[in-house]
């Protein structure tokens, strides 16, 4: 039944309508919020495979489309996969939504927190290879633009850095717990180094490169995002290498900021979150969901998570036992 | 396109939810003085049975401006719930509070039906199948991002709704709170209410229920009619704040799911 709305003064904010009074060191732990938003990505992700699009042709040409460049070893598989989609198209398609859709409820629901992150990281592994051609690394397509090394294996690897578990609780940012702060370090490093090497590959640092993945994001959006497009596109014409190098300067210095000193780590991490977004409006078109032809939101919202889960915090309101350890040795 | 079969079956789960809603009515008796207030169940109701509507092509319910008309009603009503919270709480109220999810939800039916492209949205029925027609070409929205953003904040409304009902935040069993009398509005049709001020013991008790407070549960000031006999535990579990919240989930993950097959 309903709620009557009540009450004001110090009572009314403990227990507020919708709320309920959470002992002292029971807020939601940073962790617990990071895992809550990967699972919403997830869920977001499975609905958008229910779309129409994806039972549909494009889908598996896109899917066969990632084949393209990459050695035989990696393309033999996609293909093969792109055809049992193809012949199969409406069962396959579907049990991919719901895997997905299962995932995230699964991060989301306290009990199964494990069994769903482990799930994710298998999940996103095949998807990464099977359907998403390792993001272009290989290939020479990918570019930080449209998403390499590959969205999907960005959730790989936030499921790791939020397991619930606790190796180095005293590690100064939430990535640091599950793996530890010097693994989680390499990791960011490692991820947005290589960025900055593919923004710099001769085929992203051709005068026109970057003013043609921006421009190929136009079709088929809404009007405000394709004017947004085509004056990112033309700021960037015929400055296709000034462009990649300045991008590759700003990702090498979000890759090393993480060694910094907590304000400058602070700062670099502002500029990893501002980058992603850039990329994630102008460079992915926020995955082009809006053209009702998006499988996922691509890598923008997956870097800008991944900033926040780096991000310092204070001794204070590091946790004492992560969700998802009930009952069990940590 | 989508196949139909799978529209179909959160077709069904929502007329589920909208059953569901409908036995919570019937079996707490909110006509009866005293009784808890239903906003939120008649809200889940007539939401399960339009969008429902909309996933069926079989299913032929009201017109979309009459769908409109009600969810704009609601909406309002959602809105001063909120409102009053706010004022009360402060302005994490507006987001955080209970009422905040249902007013996103009604303020995403209203936007469903009202911004429906074409000629298909000036019928009745059928998201899958125009008017009623038996294929599954799908309706589609104006203003994308619009839907975008809804569908986003349905989903963050979902997850955390799950992680709260897996964190035994809401109680299976209806909850029980002594009353203190503060007069605030209430719900559209019912008797004068008697809110609930939880002081800070009373407000402990709800916690120790397991009930948010001053949430659904919270207003049953008393058992529901019938005691707590024969059957209770079904009851119990029927009137449970977790089964408002059960519905809520699935009501906004397909929501969502509607907004974006709209796009």
């Amino acid at each position: 039944m309903s709620e009557v709305a009540v009450a004001d003064g110090r009572t009314a904010r403990r227990g507020r309508l919708g709320t309920e009074v959470l002992p002292v060191g029971e807020r939601l732990d940073a962790r617990r919020a990071l895992q809550l938003s990967l699972a919403a990505i997830w869920l977001l992700d499975a609905v958008l495979q229910y779309q129409a699009f994806m039972y549909s042709k494009g889908f598996t040409q896109m899917i066969g489309g990632t084949a393209a460049g990459n050695p035989s070893v990696i393309a033999r598989p996609i293909s093969w996969n792109a055809t049992l989609v193809e012949h199969h198209l409406v069962l396959v398609n579907t049990i991919f939504a719901t895997i997905q859709l299962l995932i995230g409820l699964g991060i989301a629901f306290r009990p199964t927190v494990r069994v769903a992150l482990a799930a994710s990281i298998a999940w996103a592994v095949g998807v990464w290879w099977f359907g998403e051609g390792l993001g272009g690394v290989l290939s020479g397509a990918g570019s930080p633009l449209n998403g390499a090394p590959g969205a999907v294996i960005i959730y790989a690897l936030l499921a790791v850095l939020l397991w619930p578990a606790d190796r180095d609780a005293a590690a100064p940012f939430i990535a640091g717990r599950a793996v530890g702060a010097h693994l989680a370090r390499a990791l960011w490093l490692v991820l947005w180094l290589s960025l900055a090497y593919l923004a710099l590959t001769p085929a992203n640092r051709a005068p026109q490169a970057l003013n043609g993945v921006i421009a190929g994001m136009e079709s088929g959006e809404p009007g405000w995002l394709a004017a947004a497009d085509r004056g990112a596109a033309s700021l960037v014409a015929n400055r296709g290498l000034a462009a990649s190098v300045v991008l590759a300067v700003a990702l090498v210095l979000i890759a090393v900021g993480v060694y910094l000193p907590r304000p400058a780590a602070k700062a670099t991490l502002l500029l990893a979150i501002l980058v992603a977004l850039v990329i994630w409006v102008f460079g992915e078109a926020l995955g082009t969901i809006l053209t009702g032809g998006g499988t996922d939101p691509n890598s923008g919202p997956l870097l800008v998570l991944l900033a926040l889960t780096y991000w310092p915090v204070a001794a204070a309101t590091r946790p004492t036992r992560p969700v998802g350890t009930e009952g069990m040795a940590v | 396109m989508t196949p139909a079969w799978i529209l179909d079956i959160f077709a069904a789960l929502m007329l589920v939810v909208a059953a569901v809603s409908a036995a919570r009515l019937v079996v707490a008796r909110p006509w009866q003085r005293g009784s808890a207030l239903l906003d939120t169940d008649v809200s889940h109701l007539l939401m399960g049975i339009a969008m429902a509507g909309m996933l069926a092509s079989g299913l032929t319910t009201l017109s979309n401006t009459a769908w409109v008309v009600i969810f704009a009603l609601l909406t309002a009503w959602f809105a001063f719930r909120v409102l009053v919270d706010a004022r009360a709480n402060g302005v994490r109220a507006l987001a955080g509070g209970h009422c905040a999810p249902h007013l996103v939800h009604g303020a995403a039916m209203v936007f469903m039906f009202g911004a429906l492209a074409g000629p298909a949205g000036g019928g009745g029925s059928g998201m899958s199948g125009m008017d009623g027609s038996s294929g599954s070409a799908m309706q589609t929205l104006r203003y994308p991002t619009l839907a975008f953003v809804f569908a986003l904040i349905l989903i963050g409304y979902s997850i955390w709704d799950i992680d709260q009902l897996s964190g035994r935040r809401y109680s299976t069993t209806p909850a029980r709170v002594a009353p203190v009398a503060v007069a605030v509005p209430a719900m559209v049709g019912a008797e004068p209410a008697t809110a609930t001020l939880p002081s800070p013991r009373a407000t402990g008790a709800a916690a120790a229920d397991g009930v948010p407070s001053g949430s659904a549960a919270s207003a049953e000031a008393r058992p529901a009619p019938g005691g707590y006999g024969g059957g209770a535990a079904a009851r119990g579990l029927l009137l449970s704040p977790a089964t408002t919240v059960g519905c809520r989930i699935a009501m906004g993950v397909t929501m969502a799911l509607m907004l974006l097959l709209m796009i």
